[in-house]
């Protein structure tokens, strides 16, 4: 056996443990694609506004990293179930990476809730002092934070799961706060400071979709690319004996 | 005698445990990872169950290796890890052959 054998033997090692660790390909493609979609979904035309609390395309963009979690699991199950498992080496940049998202995911969370219960106290409680009941929907969607926290563990576990489940989490938030505000939120604000905000918002906004449809193109270019590594991986290995 | 101070009792010196082309590659997939299932060894060092059975037994004799027997459900899963000892005799195997090895052999 000679050394460059040996070092193919040591690469296809690694990078077979390293897809094991993410289970990705196909899912970062979909991931990709669905995040390309809601955006384009939701810019058309009659969709914005109060009303969107209302209508089915809130449901989808709520549970869309909910769905993408489950098809993620089953393709991991049933395309990537391999050859066996092969625990990666403890690599301290990947972990630093891996850190920085998990940070990241919970900073979205942690932002979305705050601004949530912002919006909730400033507006609903101001015009409704007395506790009147909550209506539908904005009974649940009270809960929602707590939803998304539900899968953490599952997201922890690897980079790429924090990465795609912080995009579409972010992605939610973006479509949900807006329309919550505007429902709950103070009825007659300052107008220099709401033009300011308003501007400051849309600003924002614009610059988010444009980095969510440019993330979603890499995403499924990328993921289509690692699928078809693996797939290469796979048919690199010898038979048996 | 070589230039490089060995002399042919370091050629017959090179740990055969390790020297033996299957066990070399066993332990070089297992360097490259923190486990590796009994399925994956296997298909990449390209060996029967029989031989990758009969070759890890040996490693695991001389301590270069230690056997993990989970339970996934009812199914019995077995994977490797490499020892700290059998990490070293496979770094010592690969200086001490290098040292061995004339300029053209040591790409």
């Amino acid at each position: 056996m000679t050394t460059p054998e040996l070092d193919a033997l040591s690469t296809l090692t690694r990078e077979y443990a390293a897809f094991q660790a993410r289970k990705s390909g196909l899912a970062t493609a979909l991931g990709g694609l669905m995040a390309i979609l809601l955006v384009l979904a939701a810019l058309s035309p009659n969709l914005m506004g109060a009303d969107l609390l209302k209508r089915p395309l809130l449901d989808y963009i709520l549970f869309v990293p909910f769905l993408w979690l489950i098809l993620k699991w089953l393709g991991g199950l049933l395309l990537y179930r391999g050859l066996g498992t092969v625990k990666a080496m403890q690599d301290e940049r990947y972990e630093r990476r891996r850190w920085f998202w998990i940070l990241g995911l919970a900073l979205v969370l942690m932002a979305y809730i705050l601004v949530g219960l912002y919006g909730f106290m400033n507006g609903f409680l101001v015009q409704h002092p007395t506790g009147s009941p909550l209506c539908p929907p904005a009974q649940w969607i009270l809960l929602l934070p707590l939803l998304y926290l539900l899968p953490m563990p599952w997201v922890i576990r690897g980079i790429e799961e924090a990465r795609v489940y912080a995009v579409l989490v972010a992605q939610c938030m973006i479509w949900l706060v807006p329309p919550f505000l505007f429902a709950f939120g103070p009825r007659n604000p300052p107008k220099q400071a709401w033009t300011l905000a308003g501007h400051l918002a849309m600003t924002t906004f614009l610059v988010v979709i444009l980095f969510i449809q440019i993330w979603g193109a890499l995403a499924l270019v990328r993921g289509w690319k690692e699928h078809r590594e693996y797939l290469a991986l796979l048919r690199s290995l010898p038979r048996e004996s | 005698m070589p230039k490089n101070g060995f002399t042919p009792k370091a050629i017959l010196d090179l740990d055969r445990i390790v020297h033996e082309p299957a066990r070399l590659a066993i332990l070089t997939v297992l360097a490259a990872a923190e486990e590796v299932a009994f399925l994956f060894l296997q298909r990449v060092t390209g060996l029967s169950k029989g031989n990758l059975s009969s070759h890890t037994q040996k490693l695991e004799a001389a301590g270069y290796l230690e056997t993990v027997k989970v339970f996934q459900g009812r199914i019995p899963v077995t994977s490797f890890r490499i020892t700290e000892d059998g990490r070293l005799a496979l770094r010592t195997y690969h200086k001490h052959l290098r040292a061995l090895l004339p300029e053209e052999g040591k790409r």
